[in-house]
Parts: C-alpha cells; structure tokens; sequence
C-alpha cells in the first residue's frame, strides 16, 4: 500500500492552477455552481475537503490532490479525509470521495499507513448511517483502492484504475507483465470483480452519476400513489413462457420514467439491481434476468443482490423485487464456489430487513430460488403475482417425473408423453398453479401486468412510515 | 493474453443444447442481434452480441451440446 506501487504516467507537468487533476476544479466541476465551500486549507496534504449542494441537496464532498506526489496520502491527508466524514455524519450529509492517488505517501513510513487506516475506520463507522459515494478518476492503489471498496457505490472515470498493487510491484515480485488497464480498469472491475458498481466514458459524466446517486440516497422524496400510472407491462414478456428475454426494459417501465440507475450492470448480470424513482419516490428494484444464465441464481447474483437489500435497508429505501426464476444455478462449479454460504447472504439479507419490499411474481418461481427473492416466509410485505405464473417447488413435469417414476417406467415409451403430459397437467392444478399459492398465503393477491404499477404503490405506501434497518453496509 | 482488439468471441455462459444457430460467416450484425438460441433449465436462451461486427466463423451446430466458456460465433468488429 505504498506510493510506488503506482506512479501515474504523467504527460508535460502543468502549473497547479492549469492543471485538471487540482482539486479545486474537480471539486467544483461536481457541485452546484456556486456553492462549493472549502472546509479545510488547500496547502499540499494530498486531500481537500468542501461541502456543497448537489441539486439543491446538501453534500459533503473530498478530493485528493493528485497534483501533489500523485495524490499519495500522509497523516495530513488523511486528516482531512476524517474531518470530511466527521462533518458528513454531524450534517447526515452523503458524502462523495474523488480519488486519484498512489496510496499511503512511501517517505512518512508506517505513520502514513496508521493514518489511512484511520480512514477505514471511520468510513465502516460512518457505513449505513450516511450515503458514501466514491468516484476513482485515475489510479487508485493500496489504501486509495481500498477506501472507495468500502463505501456504499464505487463509480469509475475512464482513466480510473484500481489495484492493491500495480504494475511495477506485480512485475517485480511475480514477474507477470500487466499494464494498469489489465490489471484495474473497467473490463476486470466492471465485469469480472464486482469492485465497480458504475462504468463511465468521461470525468463529468462520472460526476454526473454520483450527483444522481447522491440524490436517490440523500433526498428520497415522497411516494405519491396518485403519480403512479398504470401502463400495461404484459408488452415487456415474449409470448412463449419458455423464452428468455431482458429484463431491463420491464425495470424501466415500472420505474418513473428515465429515472433508473443500474449498479453492478455488467457483473452477475443475471440479476439486476437498481436506483430509481416510483410515485417520486427513491426505491430499489431487484430482478432476475433471464436473458442472462437463464436468469438462474447463482452465487455471485446472490451475492449482489445481498449487498444492495443491505444498502437500501441501511438507508430506509422500499424495495421491488420482480422474480423470474428457474432456480439456482447447477453443479460443481458453483457448489465449490460456495452458493450455499453466498446464497444464504440473500436469505439473512432479506429476512433482516425492515423497508417495504413488495415481490411481483411475473412468470415462475421455483425451488430454493423461490424462498430466495423475497418470499412471504422471508417477511415479505406483499406477494403479487401475474395471472397464470407458477409458483411451485419445480417445473411440473420435472416434479412428476420425480414422482411417477415407476408408473412412468412400466408405460410403452410410444404413448408416455402423452401420460407425461396429462400427470403435469393435474399436478399443476393440484400443486403448483398460482390459485394454491394464494390459497395458501404465500401469494397474497393476483394481479393483472396493466394494474401492477398502482398495487405496487398501494402496497409500498399501505406499509407506513418507511424506517431504516440498524446495521452497516459491509461490502459483502 | 492481448486479445486483437478487432475481433471478438461469444462464448456459452452456461451448459447448454443448442437449439439453432442464427447466423452464417459474412452476416454483419448490429450490437443486440441473437447469433444462437440455447436450451438450458428448460429455456430458450438467445445469445445476444454486444457490439456490431461480421460472422468470421460458426463454431457449433444444432444439437451440439456447449459447456461454459464454449465459443459459438466469432466476429470481427
């Protein structure tokens, strides 16, 4: 976690006051114009600390100087960072950190690494209580990496690079021959690690993203019922029940319009978690997407989705879950990659939560995948599904086959799908339809696509007042 | 490990049948078009490519089964 684990290529060096890596600049390129105020000196300590408004939203903002030792932090530095926070959590302000530094500064030796350590520590304090953002916008290494990792949503310009150690150390100490981008830009953190919740092509589009995020986390508005449209949703689902399809044009339609912010859209792409706003209203939405493995869950889905149930919990934030499940992903691959121990993150995440989550059950909802996404026996606030989904412990010809084995076997094979067809047939209206879910209570109510909108704002709104769950967002 | 950046493979996120191939070496597709429908937890799965490019090569057939990682199609971007 040292300075020299990444010295950031620099071209021709500009004077401070032209150069666009100077804090006073970013700082002020991501606020309001006009309202940025320093809260601490501009004197060389590698950070710079200011609070401002985002839309009219109060925020607390800081940046590290990357024209100073290629932003690298000493005990100063850090300082600021802390002051930041402290300020953050005393206004219950969102709390937004640029960075672009090498990590702990090498010459201050162990104090600077008590100092980042410092910075840790009070962002897991301040974790769940305040909004944290983190936009990285060059490189960001050792505790510059590690600082972002720990808050709430990470987002990266296209110059942000993240590594523990960079390519200078790796080549040196395991000979492997790896360029930044290979080793911390978007393709490894936005689709392989999970380390990027937001990919970006420009600085201010990155600062653009982290004021919209700010204001779904930070000032979440009112829900109002009466905003809520119906339109008919049915539109957003191919005609064949077998056909897999992308879910996020349903995410969108459900949401207010052109108010989706996807996290995580390239990793664990079979489940989709988003911001957005309902009836004016910050909610998250989860949802299976069958377009991707199917829309299976699987470990690292479960995983995602853990953290964001956590996350929107922390910050009393209602959830939508919309299911469309085939059931956990199969095999030894996943088995030994720890689905039971990542899968059970989803159950406690859920069972723990105390917003509103209403589920929405479009097509089917199989298995242990079932209990996962916010069943009723999980607390759910409500269950609605569409007319004709399945709700049920397996597919109906898989659970006959199961359990007609001998009858099936003893039948001449000629005529058997025939049999096949006629036991799914009565198994599904004994066992696995809609009707006996409701029956039982585990749907609570059956819901045309073109009147879900509105009983999904009745339900989240008939839940009361919204409170928030007491407990950190660890980055699970 | 550089990959030529010009060209791109699509491979199976999953175990899967292949159900039908879409396309023929020379189609030129834009980003989203279905290249094969793969069955999979009894699903018909298509395998959409994410940016534009020209079918170089067809790597599975009907009834072929793919395990994760296979490549199906290649393209040049």
């Amino acid at each position: 976690m040292t300075a020299t684990a990444a010295a950031p290529a620099k071209p021709a060096k500009l004077p401070r006051d032209q150069d666009p890596r100077n804090p006073n600049f970013r700082l002020a390129a991501l606020f309001d114009e006009g309202t940025l105020e320093l809260i601490t000196e501009d004197d060389g300590s590698g950070m710079l600390a200011a609070v401002g408004k985002v839309d009219g939203t109060h925020v607390v903002a800081f940046c590290s100087d990357a024209t100073v030792m290629g932003g690298a932090m000493g005990e100063v530095g850090c300082k600021v960072v802390v002051h930041a926070y402290e300020r953050a959590l005393a206004d219950q302000a969102p709390i937004i950190g640029l960075w672009h530094s090498g990590g702990a500064r090498l010459a201050e030796g162990v104090l600077s690494l008590h100092a980042v350590g410092q910075i840790f520590h009070v962002m897991t304090q301040a974790s769940g209580k305040v909004p944290q953002i983190s936009v990285v916008l060059g490189p960001a290494a050792g505790g510059a990496a590690y600082g972002p990792a720990l808050t709430d949503v990470v987002i990266l310009g296209p110059e942000g690079r993240i590594f523990v150690t960079g390519p200078d150390v790796v080549r040196s100490v395991t000979g492997e021959d790896v360029d930044m981008l290979r080793l911390g830009g978007p393709e490894p953190h936005g689709r392989r690690s999970g380390v990027v919740h937001v990919l970006t092509d420009s600085e201010q589009e990155a600062l653009d993203r982290a004021r919209g995020l700010a204001r779904l986390l930070g000032a979440q508005g009112t829900l109002d019922v009466g905003r809520v449209q119906d339109i008919d949703l049915a539109q957003m689902l191919p005609e064949s029940k077998k056909r897999a399809y992308d879910v996020h044009p349903l995410v969108e339609a459900i949401l207010d319009e052109g108010t989706t912010q996807e996290l995580h859209a390239r990793w664990a792409p079979n489940i989709v978690t988003a911001l957005g706003r309902f009836g004016g209203r910050t909610v998250g939405v989860i949802a299976n997407n069958p377009l991707r493995l199917g829309g299976c869950l699987d470990s690292l889905s479960a995983e995602k989705a853990s953290r964001f149930v956590r996350m929107c919990d922390a910050f009393g934030i209602p959830l939508i879950v919309l299911v469309d499940v085939p059931g956990y992903l199969p095999g030894v691959g996943q088995e030994w990659d720890g689905v039971v121990r990542r899968g059970a993150k989803l159950l406690h995440a859920f069972s723990e939560s105390v917003v509103p989550r209403v589920t929405l059950v479009t097509r089917k909802t199989y298995g242990g995948a079932y209990i996962a996404m916010n069943a009723r026996s999980l607390g759910a606030t409500k269950v609605f599904a569409w007319p004709g989904a399945e709700v049920a412990v397996m597919g109906a010809v898989a659970a006959i086959r199961v359990l007609h084995r001998r009858k099936l076997l003893e039948v001449a094979p000629d005529i058997r799908p025939q049999v096949e067809a006629e036991l799914a047939a009565e198994h599904e209206r004994i066992a696995g339809g809609v009707d006996k879910a409701v029956e039982i209570g585990v749907v609570d109510e059956v819901v045309e696509p073109s009147a879900t909108r509105s009983a999904l704002a009745r339900a989240i709104s008939d839940a009361g007042v919204v409170i928030r769950g007491v407990h950190g967002n660890i980055p699970l | 490990m550089a990959r030529d950046p010009k060209t791109a493979e699509i491979v199976a996120e999953m175990v899967a049948n292949v159900m039908r191939v879409v396309v023929a070496p020379g189609d030129r597709l834009e980003a989203g078009d279905t290249v094969v429908l793969l069955e999979s937890m009894k699903m018909e799965i298509p395998v959409l490519v994410e940016a534009p490019g020209t079918v170089t090569a067809v790597k599975v057939g009907e009834g072929d089964v793919v395990q994760e990682g296979d490549v199906l199609v290649t393209l040049d971007l």
